[in-house]
C-alpha cells in the first residue's frame, strides 16, 4: 500500500506536521499539507491525491465548501474529514457534498491508517458517528414538509444495518446477526450515503435553477 | 488579542458612559429614559404657556403679588426637577412624590389668586396645563396604575376648585386621566422591553465569550493533548498510560466546548443531542443526529440521568477493555436510545446471582425511570455479546418537533 497518496489539510501547523509524519512514517506518500481550504482546492488540482484528510474547522475557510469542490473537480482524489467531535452538521454536510467518510481526531492511529486505505479503495468510512448522523438526517428528510417525495429513503434493512453501525458493530458482526453477506452489509451502507450525495446534488442543481444562479460558474 | 482589546474598552467605558448606553451589565439601562426627557420638554412648554396667559391675565388678578410668587416657584421647581430627572439617580419615589404636592398645592394656591369671577368664566389659572406636567411625571415613574391614579387627582383638584363641570372640565378630566393611563402603559412597556434586550444582551455577550474560549482551547490546549497521546501511545508503556489519560481529557474538553450549556429553547425544551454529548470519552462513543432532539427539560434531564447510570453501570461490569456505543434516534412521536457494550455480558440463568450482585437494581432502576416517562426499557444480553439496552420514550404532545430548525432545509451550503 506504499502507493496510497495523501494530502492533509488542517489549519493547525502542529497537528498538521504531526500527522504527516506519522503518516510518512506508516508508508503512505505525503503528497503535499495545506492549511486553508483555498490552498487545499489549489494544490489538490494538481498533486491529484488519491486521499485528503480534510479538518472541517478550517479557521475562517469553509472546509465543507473545500470538500464538494475536491470531490467534484478532481477525479479520482476521495476526501475523508478528520474533525473534531461535536462539529455534528458541518460532517454531514461534508458527507453530503461527497466525502467518502468521517473520523474523529481523537481515533487510534491504526483506525486512521485502516480508514485512508478503505477510503483510498472506494469504500466509505463508516464510523459509528457517522451512521448517527445518517440515520438522523433520512429521519429528518422523512418528515420534514419541504423535502416532499423527492427525498431519498432508506429500506428497512438499511435502516438496520446503519443502526448496528451505529451501536459499534462491525460490518462481520452485522453479517452474522442479520445473516446476509458481508458483501451485502458493505453495500448496504455504500447506498445509504450515495442516496444522500445524489439527492444533495440534485437539491442543490434545484435550488440554484430556482434562485437564478446556474449562470454561476464557480462551481464548474 | 483583538477581543479581548475590544473586552477591555468595554469595560472601561462601563464607568464612564450614563446610563442610555446598552450595557450588558448587572445594572440594566432606563429604558424610561426618552420618557423622562419628554416628560421635562413638555413642563417648560407647559411652563411658557402658563407664562403667556400670567401676562395676558395679570391684572386682572385677585392677587397679583401672590400669583407672581406662584409663577416663579413654578419656574423654579420646573428647572429643579428637569435637573434631578436628567440623571437616573434623581428619578426617585420622593421626588416624585413631592413633584406631586408642589404641583397640587401651587394649583390650589391658583383659588386664591383668581377673582371668583375668573374662575367661573373658565379663564386659565396661573399654574393652567402646568399641572399635568405632575400627571406625566408620574406615568413615567410609576407607569399606568399610577399614572391613571395621579390623573385622577388632577382632575379632581381641578373640578374642586371650579365647583362646576361643563365641557371644558369634561374634557380635562378626560385629558388628565388619559394621559396618565397612556404614557404610564408607555413607561411600563418601556421597562418591559428595555429588561428583554438587556437580557438578549447579556445571553449574546456570554455565547460571545464561550466560543472565544472554545476558539482558543481547540487552538492550544487540545492541540498539545492530541500530540501527547498519539506520540505516548506509540512509546508505549508507561507513556502509553498517559497518553491515555491526555486523550481521555482531550475528549472531555472537545465535547465540553462542542456542546454549548444546554439551555433551554423558547419552548422550554431542551436538545437531548447535545446534552448526550457530554458523555461521550475515549471509550464511550456517542452517535446523534445533526439535528437538535428538542424534548421537555424534565425529560431530557431524566433520560439523560438514565443513560449515564447504564454508562456507569457498563464501566463496572463489562470488563476493562469493552467499549459502549450509544445511539440517539428522533423518530418524531418518540425517542430510542441505544446502550450497547461488547463486555462480557450476563451468563444465562445468571441474572439471579447478578441480583444479588446488584447489578439487577440498576436494571430495575432504568426501567423504573423509563416507564416513570411513559417509555420501555429492555434489555439484551448473552454471554460473550456484552450487553445492549433500547429505551423508547413517547415524546410528550406539547413539545412539538421543529423541524430543521437551525437547519437548511436539506439543501447544504
Amino acid at each position: 500500500m506504499i502507493d496510497v497518496s495523501v494530502m492533509v489539510v488542517d489549519d493547525h501547523p502542529m497537528w498538521r506536521d504531526g500527522v504527516a509524519r506519522d503518516l510518512q512514517e506508516r508508508g503512505f506518500e505525503m503528497a503535499a499539507t495545506a492549511g486553508d481550504a483555498e490552498a487545499a482546492l489549489r494544490i489538490a488540482r494538481t498533486v491529484r491525491p488519491d486521499v485528503v484528510l480534510m479538518d472541517l474547522n478550517l479557521g475562517d475557510t469553509s472546509g465543507v465548501e473545500a470538500s464538494r469542490q475536491i470531490t467534484q473537480e478532481v477525479s479520482g482524489t476521495r476526501v475523508l474529514v478528520l474533525s473534531a467531535s461535536g462539529e455534528h452538521s458541518d460532517v454531514l454536510e461534508a458527507v453530503k457534498a461527497g466525502a467518502s467518510g468521517y473520523l474523529v481526531k481523537s481515533a487510534s492511529a491504526e483506525e486512521l491508517v485502516d480508514a485512508i486505505r478503505r477510503t483510498a479503495m472506494g469504500d466509505a468510512v463508516f464510523t459509528p458517528g457517522l451512521a448517527g448522523l445518517v440515520l438522523g438526517e433520512y429521519r429528518r428528510m422523512a418528515v420534514a414538509p419541504d423535502s416532499g417525495s423527492r427525498a431519498p429513503t432508506l429500506t428497512p434493512q438499511e435502516t438496520n444495518v446503519l443502526q448496528q453501525v451505529a451501536k459499534g458493530l462491525t460490518a462481520r458482526q452485522i453479517a452474522n446477526k442479520l445473516v446476509i453477506s458481508h458483501r451485502t452489509v458493505e453495500n448496504h451502507v455504500q447506498s445509504t450515503l450515495r442516496k444522500l450525495q445524489l439527492h444533495n446534488r440534485v437539491e442543490l442543481a434545484r435550488y440554484a435553477i430556482e434562485h437564478g444562479l446556474d449562470g454561476d460558474d464557480s462551481e464548474k | 488579542m483583538a477581543n479581548q482589546r475590544t473586552t477591555g474598552e468595554r469595560v472601561d467605558s462601563r464607568n464612564t458612559t450614563s446610563d442610555q448606553t446598552l450595557q450588558p451589565s448587572t445594572h440594566p439601562p432606563d429604558g424610561r429614559s426618552p420618557l423622562w426627557r419628554a416628560h421635562n420638554v413638555m413642563r417648560v412648554v407647559m411652563l411658557c404657556y402658563a407664562l403667556i396667559w400670567f401676562t395676558i391675565l395679570v391684572d386682572d388678578y385677585a392677587y397679583p403679588l401672590l400669583g407672581t410668587a406662584v409663577l416663579v416657584v413654578m419656574a423654579l421647581w420646573t428647572a429643579f426637577t428637569i435637573h434631578r430627572y436628567r440623571h437616573r439617580s434623581g428619578r426617585t419615589n420622593r421626588l416624585v412624590l413631592a413633584d406631586q404636592v408642589v404641583v397640587t398645592a401651587l394649583f390650589a394656591i391658583c383659588a386664591l389668586v383668581m377673582t371668583d369671577d375668573q374662575l367661573k368664566a373658565g379663564l386659565p389659572t396661573v399654574v393652567t396645563i402646568w399641572q399635568g406636567s405632575m400627571v406625566t411625571s408620574a406615568a413615567v415613574q410609576w407607569g399606568m396604575l399610577g399614572g391613571g391614579i395621579c390623573g385622577v387627582v388632577a382632575a379632581v383638584g381641578n373640578l374642586l376648585m371650579r365647583g362646576l363641570i361643563d365641557s371644558n372640565m369634561a374634557m380635562d378630566t378626560v385629558l388628565h386621566v388619559g394621559t396618565g393611563l397612556l404614557l404610564g402603559l408607555a413607561s411600563d412597556t418601556a421597562v418591559r422591553s428595555t429588561e428583554r434586550l438587556s437580557k438578549a444582551l447579556r445571553a449574546e455577550a456570554a455565547t460571545a465569550e464561550r466560543e472565544r474560549l472554545a476558539r482558543s482551547i481547540h487552538d492550544s490546549v487540545l492541540q498539545v493533548l492530541a500530540r501527547v497521546r498519539k506520540r505516548g501511545a506509540e512509546m508505549g508503556g508507561e507513556a502509553a498510560d498517559l497518553a491515555r489519560l491526555a486523550g481521555e481529557q482531550e475528549v472531555t474538553l472537545r465535547a465540553l466546548i462542542a456542546s454549548s450549556p444546554p439551555e433551554p429553547d423558547e419552548d422550554g425544551g431542551q436538545d437531548l443531542a447535545a446534552r448526550l454529548q457530554a458523555l461521550s470519552t475515549a471509550r464511550v462513543q456517542i452517535s446523534v443526529p445533526a439535528t437538535p432532539v428538542p424534548l421537555p427539560v424534565a425529560t431530557a434531564s431524566d433520560l439523560f440521568s438514565t443513560v449515564r447510570e447504564a454508562l456507569e453501570n457498563a464501566d463496572r461490569h463489562a470488563g476493562d477493555e469493552a467499549r459502549v456505543w450509544v445511539l440517539l434516534e428522533d423518530l418524531t412521536e418518540e425517542v430510542v436510545i441505544s446502550i450497547r457494550d461488547d463486555g462480557e455480558g450476563i451468563p444465562e440463568g445468571r441474572l439471579a446471582v447478578a441480583e444479588s450482585q446488584g447489578r439487577m437494581g440498576v436494571a430495575q432502576s432504568i426501567r423504573g425511570r423509563v416507564e416513570g416517562l411513559g417509555g420501555t426499557a429492555t434489555l439484551e444480553t448473552a454471554p460473550g455479546e456484552g450487553t445492549e439496552w433500547e429505551l423508547r420514550v413517547p415524546r410528550p404532545e406539547s413539545s412539538d418537533r421543529q423541524h430543521g430548525s437551525g437547519h437548511r432545509g436539506g439543501v447544504s451550503r
